[in-house]
């Protein structure tokens, strides 16, 4: 069963984070995938996340693809305008790549390539529409398409965040899912009680939310997060726990894997597991599940 | 200056809304100089507003006000004493006095009465051209005094590009190619040897990249 049936059917999904190579070389990206085939219903393949030069979503998920495996595809707001947008959706469907997932984009000051020019040229909401005009068969400038592209959707929500209100993220999950987007994802969740005044709130029917689970590296990596990424919580417990571990990266991935089974066993929609890096861990991470 | 334009007055109008008592607040500076915002088009906008108003029979109160500038605290200030007497306020200077103004009296709506639209010259009556995009890191000593960023559309550095055909830009057969301006500058200055030098990667960050920017000058601070 394909990603959007285990949507639509309300199934647990489990997605992976596969950041492309910074480089040509997709050797590692592809035995990392390959590993966990038939594990996972799909790969997320970020488009340059943390506005760091590396090889695009597009690519990366045409490679996976011809590989048998499915993808979602990353499209930012910040380095293409509306003609690039949509040339490269038109791309990806045409090269069988049916799921996109849209994000805004941090700001190229944050990457490593800060002296660029952020495009910004449509916003979410705005993307999300011309998605939905191309899969009714017009561009955004209302001429009509030879074939139109069909896509399940995606975006992301801040929902679990902690420096966000729960109104402003249920609005936003209102305006996006009226927008055509089918599965949110969220950042990491480390606590479910970060996200409970979300999830209290949220038409489950009509919603799917797939929270993020982070594979902590090691105990320097949570300490960081706690105390300088305003969006995500990590409780003391937590830290507390791996201090005390004598295997820290065994403890971490156990981290992971628990909080996979309590997701599943709350009745979210799935979850992305994001490993940055340590994607050679996700067999281990998914096999405790 | 900062150039801007009218706005509809019907735009106006629905912006307005159900307002009653409103101040129409010009500007004595850059909208001034492109009559867009100043003493006398407060005067205009406020008597086409009366007129509507007059004619929808309703009650609706416009005064007129024009600082001299809606950028400077001390200048807003001077509007403290009566601004509880309106329910709205259309200011017809740049956006920049628009946010100030909305900035300084929080809890009054202060609605825009022009659009801002670039940093221009006069280059004669009823004609401003663009002249600058305040991308942060001037180049005008390498290009002649000639900016290729706000002139030509592609912003290219290393130009003309294969659009320019006689002179002029491909986007427009009026526009004239800002690389023809730069180059027959050089020419003149005698320094045509500098178009020969590839322009170095242009730096955004100091333009709209990074978020909204601002000059700190210590050795001015109170």
């Amino acid at each position: 069963m394909g990603l959007q049936q285990k949507i639509e059917a309300k199934e647990f999904v489990i997605l992976a984070e596969m950041e492309p190579p910074k480089g040509a070389d997709v050797s590692r990206m592809v035995k990392n995938a390959q590993k966990v085939k038939g594990m996972v219903d799909a790969f997320v393949v970020p488009e340059m996340s943390n506005a760091v030069m590396r090889m695009s979503s597009l690519g990366g998920a045409m490679i996976l693809k011809s590989k048998g495996l499915e993808t979602v595809m990353q499209l930012n707001c910040r380095d293409r305008n509306r003609l690039a947008l949509q040339a490269d959706l038109l791309a990806a469907n045409g090269c069988g790549i049916s799921n996109v997932m849209v994000v805004k984009g941090e700001d190229p000051g944050l990457g490593d390539h800060h002296q660029a020019r952020g495009v910004y040229d449509l916003d979410l909401p705005e993307l999300l529409a011309a998605i939905d005009g191309l899969q009714q068969g017009r561009d955004m400038a209302g001429i009509e398409l030879n074939g139109a592209p069909e896509f399940l959707v995606g975006s992301t929500v801040e929902a679990g965040a902690r420096d966000k209100s729960p109104e402003l993220i249920l609005d936003d999950i209102n305006r996006l899912g009226q927008a055509g987007t089918r599965f949110f994802i969220t950042p990491p969740l480390f606590d479910l009680a970060a996200i409970e005044p979300v999830w209290k709130r949220v038409n489950r029917e009509k919603t799917t939310v797939i929270p993020t689970v982070l594979l902590l590296k090691s105990l320097g990596m949570a300490r960081y997060i706690a105390r300088n990424v305003n969006h995500t919580f990590i409780p003391d417990t937590l830290i507390e726990r791996i201090q005390g571990a004598p295997d820290k990266v065994r403890e971490c991935i156990e981290i992971a894997s628990e909080t996979i089974r309590t997701l599943k066993k709350e009745g979210f929609g799935g979850v992305q597991i994001a490993t940055i890096g340590w994607e050679d861990k996700l067999p281990e991470i998914l096999k405790r599940i | 200056m900062i150039v801007a334009d009218k706005k509809p007055i019907e735009e106006i109008i629905e912006e307005l809304g159900a307002h009653e008592k409103i101040l129409i607040l010009g500007c004595n500076e850059c909208v001034t100089v492109c009559e867009a915002g100043g003493k006398k088009e407060v005067g205009i906008l406020a008597s086409a507003l009366r007129m509507y108003f007059l004619n929808q029979e309703r009650d609706v109160k416009i005064d007129e006000e024009t600082l001299q500038r809606q950028c400077d605290h001390e200048y807003l200030e001077e509007i403290r004493d009566k601004v509880d007497q309106y329910d709205a306020i259309v200011s017809i200077a740049c956006g920049v006095g628009v946010q100030f103004t909305a900035e300084k009296y929080f809890s009054t709506p202060v609605y825009p009465g022009v659009n801002t639209c670039f940093m221009g010259a006069t280059e004669e009556r009823g004609l401003w051209t663009e002249r600058c995009q305040g991308c942060g890191q001037c180049i005008l000593a390498r290009t002649g005094g000639i900016c290729p960023v706000s002139r030509c559309a592609k912003r290219v550095l290393n130009g003309p590009c294969g659009g320019s055909s006689d002179g002029k830009c491909e986007i427009n057969k009026e526009v004239i190619c800002a690389w023809q301006l730069i180059v027959e500058r050089l020419k003149a200055l005698d320094r045509f040897d500098d178009y020969e030098e590839l322009s170095p990667l242009k730096d955004w960050s100091t333009d709209r990249a990074g978020g909204p920017r601002k000059v700190v000058r210590e050795d001015v601070q109170p």
